[in-house]
């Protein structure tokens, strides 16, 4: 495939940025005190944004070469890509200005936050339609991916926010337990989904199927049954059902437990974006 | 001496080069940069942005289709097929495109090459290179007699001027072309037969059959176009036999897969059929062709199902083709291929070209509409003998007329000079853009031939395995920097053109053949008979014929007009008797059968053998051209150095597709990787003939593939010294397994 | 104003590669880049079978998914249905390759701009000069022309034919075949 790993990360870091703009949203709107997480979380998502769109810049290797070439991505409104940037260019502004505003203590207004709410949701869900949108290839072209990398961006989001809390003291982190339900449904969603976008590629033809095939039992295998659903979904979800019954376990152990839950999410995330574009098959038309 | 250059040397050596080669365009980036610069400096008017067209002939095989070039600011931009060029017909074909870039290429030949004590080469200037060759070439023929001198080349307009008379120069008869492992058998048992070659009137036949020929893998552009003409625009029935369903497989009616080596038996039954039942022309028979009746007896014995056992072909197709043939006579014809299964393959090669050429007699289609057609070519008048006095004919026969007397002469048999190498009587030896340790014979015995020699040159454009083990390296520059002497060409017209120089000589140091010969000659003291330049060469070659360099080069090709060619017109038969031989005394005296008949091949399979087929490609020609990137790149994109190999003997050997096999013949054994296909006989294997690249100056293509003559054991064929290039099996089985 | 497009008959097809190695020397491509590329079919068991070469390269679409995705209008199509890339506007982000359903386009080495057949347009004279890949065909299996113009041979060698696209009403090619 001719996209690889840097626009994968590219599309993990922006669908994280989202998720965690999100998540730190609803946990700046539930517990206005918890400062700490809030800062680290509005602060950092401009940086996996920017860090992303640094990944993209580099892999068009003609528009890093001739970096005004990128103005001109605005041109095209029929492009996924352009409404893309259409959408970074709002949300990067807004989550900048409230990681300027967190920086120096400041209040970030309301209305800014759910307008940043709402781009983040664009952004997230961009992602998924930026692949969806390639006509060539099947695994990509249907109408999962979108709330796929929505619900994904969110599950990464949530991860990255409940381990800021870490950053924050102990209440603040068990106060990020309250994200643990949204994250259940949400992961038992995004199985439910990836079993979808699989089973609709394979009814798209030769190139839908192999792109299954090199997920289920090919190069991809490992990586997604170990990678992907074992530690990236059912793990976590395990996790989480398990220490659910176990709540305000303040033993150093169980933490930790708990936070390397977090890091197997995200680990999910990412192959999640890697499997889907590297097994990207070209529609095979002989 | 050793005369293998280590990896070691070899870098030394080529990082020397590579800081002479500063000047110029050197490598295909270079050049594309060159020529896109080329563009926008005539855009923007920096440039003169002078644009010329040069007609020339395309040097990427012997076919001199040729072209146009156009030359942008001094570089080459651009080639086009000249449509007024019989084999071209307009059009241009891939290696021809991919040839013209040799001159770019970062691998050519910058300076004369010596080679030292140690093995390495070093860069010498041509004035030592010409005085030491010179003497050693003089001391050498002193000693020896001028018998110990070759010649041995690759046949082009210029050196089919200079090298024989460079040859009789120096009193030697010893001058040879590559034919030996090219289509000399079947050449020289159409010569016995029928006089000299034919072509088949593809444009007209009515059923056509091609046996182991493939247009679309031996490229002929107008060939091709025709049989694509035939394809799918008549009701003409296209057969291919081959066991391999070649390139051209897919625009034929029919295939039927042969094994390998046998196509004689075929021909043979197919003769049986047309004489048993009485479908021959026996109006032709009995005008045209002597020993009719003995041939008749002869072939009582070879039925349909006789040879079926011997050929793979069911007795039923056997007839069936016979029968076809006939009624589609005479615009039927077997095409009279070339390299192919019987230019040189097997050891009754012979036999199977004068069985061809029978078969086509029976039918009747000598210069017939869609038959076979023989026709005449245009000769060049005297050239003024004060200017260009010739050298006295050379009385003493060539090394290997005696024992191989049915080799065509304008061929010879070189593997018979390279046995007196071996021998110890030809000890200086010339190449001229030849690779002949490389693809005339086995590897090794070319090694051993060249290195009892006590001088070997080699003219080429770049360092080939050949060059590899000279002595001296002159290098020539490309064609397309070069002025080429006059090139005629028969056929149903008659036409004249050239290769001419389209841009200025890129790297310095190159020279063209006519000024090495000119001036190698005044140093040997034979100057008198090259005291010309090639333009006066030319002109006089011209005006021979009432024409002027100012002329040609205008219109690129003309039409002579002196072609006598008529259909329906029986033409003459330039044999002994003049009539078709079906019986020939020639032959009976070269200790062969002098009645057509049937000849094994000489090596079969062992249990769990197979039969090995090689072969050509469309887009490389010989291995001159492994070392052109662009094509390179397409031999490496679609893996084109594969081993083919049936799906049910590789399901048996448990290979599957790009799997890397181990080879062996009992020669030699080397790894490959493998296409397993349907389009191979089962017990067959394939491979190309033109990779396995040993000389690490040529990047491209070294170590890609296998080299196919080192599998090959060292054989001649009786009567005509071919090579006999597939007269080997081998095994093959699963690396790892 | 025409509409160009182009028949690609592979019933004459012998794949050998002249139409890759003259479009490559005339559009100044690298020695490893290619505006055509072959698929090669084969068909059927030992002894019935075929062997099809389908020489590949923009289709020059009506519906062009590339010129759809592109975010910078790089991808473009010309009055007359040639779809081109402006070099100056690509970015090079690749999206025209994955959206594209023929795999035909290519990053050119020394830019990292996507590139692809352009009928060997000619800026100066504005329209297609000479296809080369038609112009050097040995086996005559390309026709070039205007599809707007019934008189054309390309158009009277679809109609006489049945030429079609090479994926049906996919993204209704410019490129017609003949397979068989």
């Amino acid at each position: 495939m001719v996209w690889g790993p840097l626009i994968a990360v590219y599309l993990f870091l922006a669908g994280a940025a989202a998720g965690a703009y999100l998540a730190e949203s609803f946990i700046s709107f539930k517990y206005p005190t918890d400062k700490k997480t809030r800062r680290w979380g509005r602060i950092i998502v401009p940086v996996l944004l920017g860090v992303g769109l640094l990944m993209l810049m580099i892999d068009a290797e003609a528009g890093f070469k001739n970096p005004l070439r990128f103005f001109g991505l605005v041109n095209n409104p029929a492009s996924v890509m352009t409404i893309g940037v259409y959408i970074i260019c709002m949300f990067m502004p807004i989550s900048l200005v409230v990681a300027v505003l967190e920086l120096f203590h400041k209040n970030v207004p309301r209305w800014l936050d759910i307008i940043g709410d709402i781009g983040a949701v664009c952004l997230a869900g961009y992602t998924g339609f930026l692949l969806g949108d390639s006509l060539g290839v099947p695994l990509w072209h249907n109408s999962i991916l979108p709330a796929l990398f929505l619900v994904s961006a969110l599950t990464s989001g949530i991860a990255i926010v409940s381990l800021l809390g870490f950053l924050g003291d102990e209440s603040e982190f068990e106060k990020m337990r309250a994200l643990r339900p949204i994250h259940i449904v949400a992961t038992i969603l995004e199985l439910i989904l990836i079993a979808l976008m699989l089973f609709i590629a394979v009814g798209k033809g030769a190139a839908g199927a192999a792109s299954v095939e090199m997920i289920l039992s090919g190069q991809y295998a490992v990586l997604f049954w170990l990678g992907l659903i074992g530690i990236g979904l059912v793990l976590p979800l395990a996790l989480d059902v398990f220490t659910a019954g176990t709540a305000n376990d303040h033993k150093a152990g169980a933490l930790a437990v708990e936070a390397s839950g977090h890091a197997c999410v995200l680990v999910g995330g990412f192959l999640l974006r890697f499997i889907v574009v590297m097994a990207g098959v070209t529609m095979i038309l002989f | 001496m050793t005369k293998r250059i280590t990896r070691r040397s070899f870098l030394r050596a080529s990082a020397g080069s590579a800081a002479l080669a500063s000047a110029g365009v050197v490598g295909f980036a270079d050049w594309q940069a060159e020529r896109a610069h080329a563009d926008e400096a005539a855009d923007a008017a920096q440039a003169t942005g002078e644009t010329k067209r040069v007609s020339t002939l395309c040097n990427g095989c012997t076919n001199e289709c040729g072209l146009w070039v156009n030359v942008k600011d001094g570089v080459i931009h651009t080639l086009e097929g000249n449509p007024e060029s019989p084999n071209s017909g307009g059009r241009m074909c891939g290696r021809g495109h991919g040839f013209a870039q040799m001159t770019y290429s970062a691998d050519r030949l910058l300076h004369p090459m010596k080679r030292m004590e140690n093995g390495d080469f070093e860069p010498i200037s041509w004035d030592q290179a010409y005085l030491e060759i010179a003497s050693k070439l003089t001391a050498i023929i002193a000693k020896n007699g001028p018998q110990a001198f070759a010649f041995i080349r690759d046949p082009r307009p210029n050196i089919n001027f200079y090298g024989p008379r460079f040859t009789a120069a120096l009193g030697s008869s010893n001058i040879y072309t590559h034919g030996a492992s090219c289509n000399l058998s079947l050449q020289s048992a159409y010569r016995a037969t029928i006089g000299g070659g034919f072509s088949a009137d593809i444009a007209n036949a009515k059923m056509i059959m091609f046996i182991g020929r493939s247009y679309a893998d031996g490229i002929t552009p107008a060939n091709v176009k025709a049989l694509a003409n035939l394809s799918t625009g008549t009701e003409c029935h296209i057969v291919i036999v081959d066991p391999r369903f070649n390139n051209s497989g897919h625009l034929a009616d029919q295939w039927v897969p042969i094994k390998p080596g046998t196509d004689l038996a075929f021909v043979l039954a197919m003769s049986n059929v047309l004489i048993e039942d009485e479908l021959y022309d026996k109006d032709f028979v009995d005008k045209y062709v002597l020993g009719f009746n003995a041939f008749k007896k002869e072939v009582a014995q070879f039925s349909p199902e006789w040879a079926s056992d011997i050929c793979g072909i069911e007795a039923e197709i056997i007839r069936e083709l016979a029968y076809e043939m006939a009624a589609a006579a005479p615009a039927a014809v077997i095409e009279p291929s070339w390299r192919a299964a019987f230019g040189c393959a097997h050891q009754n090669s012979f036999m199977t070209g004068r069985a061809v050429a029978a078969f086509n007699a029976l039918l009747g289609n000598y210069g017939q509409k869609g038959g076979a057609l023989i026709t005449s070519s245009p000769a060049l008048g005297a050239l003024p003998a004060d200017k260009f006095p010739s050298p006295p004919l050379v009385d003493t026969p060539r090394v290997g007329n005696a024992e191989y007397p049915l080799a065509v002469p304008g061929m010879g048999t070189n593997l018979a000079a390279l046995k007196a190498m071996i021998a110890g009587d030809i000890k200086a030896v010339f190449f001229y853009q030849s690779n002949a340790a490389k693809g005339y014979a086995n590897p090794k015995v070319w090694e051993e031939g060249l290195d009892k020699c006590d001088l070997v040159v080699d003219i080429d454009v770049q360092m080939s395995e050949t060059a590899m083990l000279a002595d001296y390296v002159l290098p020539e520059c490309s064609y397309l920097e070069r002025l080429e002497a006059v090139y005629t060409q028969g056929g149903k017209k008659h036409t004249v053109s050239l290769r001419d120089k389209a841009i200025d000589i890129v790297h310095p140091d190159t020279r063209p053949l006519d000024q090495i010969m000119r001036e190698l000659s005044a140093v040997i003291g034979v100057g008198k008979y090259f005291d010309f330049t090639i333009d006066e060469l030319v002109e006089a070659q011209l005006n021979s014929i009432g024409l002027t360099t100012e002329e040609l080069r205008e219109k690129g090709i003309i039409d002579l007009g002196t072609s006598d060619f008529e259909y329906g017109k029986v033409p003459a038969f330039a044999t002994p008797s003049g009539k078709i031989e079906f019986y020939s005394v020639t032959v009976g005296k070269a200790g062969l059968s002098p009645i057509i008949t049937w000849q094994d091949r000489k090596a079969h399979p062992a249990e769990g053998e197979f039969y090995f087929v090689g072969g050509k490609q469309s887009v490389q020609s010989h291995t001159m051209t492994t070392s052109i990137e662009a094509l390179m790149n397409i031999s490496k994109e679609y893996k084109l150095e594969r081993l083919w190999v049936n799906a049910s003997d590789a399901e048996a050997l448990g290979i599957k597709e790009d799997d890397t096999v181990e080879i062996s013949s009992s020669e030699y054994t080397d790894t490959i990787r493998v296409h397993v296909t349907e389009r191979i006989m089962p017990g067959v294997v394939w491979a190309p003939t033109h990779y396995g690249g040993s000389s690490p100056y040529l990047t491209q293509g070294y170590d890609f593939g296998i080299c196919v003559p080192n599998f090959q054991p060292f054989d001649m064929e009786p009567g005509t010294g071919a090579t006999m290039s597939q007269e080997f099996t081998v095994s093959i089985k699963k690396v790892g397994a | 104003m025409a509409r160009y497009g182009m028949l690609i008959d592979t019933r004459r097809c012998v794949g050998c590669f002249a139409c890759r190695l003259a479009c490559q020397m005339k559009n100044t491509l690298g020695p490893k880049e290619g505006f055509v590329h072959f698929e090669h079919l084969e068909t059927g068991a030992f002894p019935h079978v075929d062997a099809e070469v389908i020489p590949m390269q923009c289709m020059h679409c009506e519906d062009a998914p590339c010129q759809h995705v592109c975010p910078t209008g790089a991808t473009h199509t010309t009055e007359d249905g040639v779809v081109l890339v402006e070099e100056s506007k690509c970015i090079g982000c690749k999206y025209c390759m994955v959206a594209c359903p023929y795999s035909v386009r290519m990053i050119e080495e020394k830019s990292g701009v996507v590139e692809k057949c352009r009928f060997c347009w000619d800026d100066e004279l504005g329209g297609p000069n000479n296809p080369s890949c038609v112009a050097t065909c040995i086996a005559d299996a390309r026709i070039f022309g205007d599809l707007d113009d019934p008189e054309s041979d390309v158009s009277k060698a679809i109609a006489e034919l049945g030429a079609q696209p090479i994926a049906g009403d996919l993204t209704k090619t410019k490129i017609f075949y003949v397979r068989g």
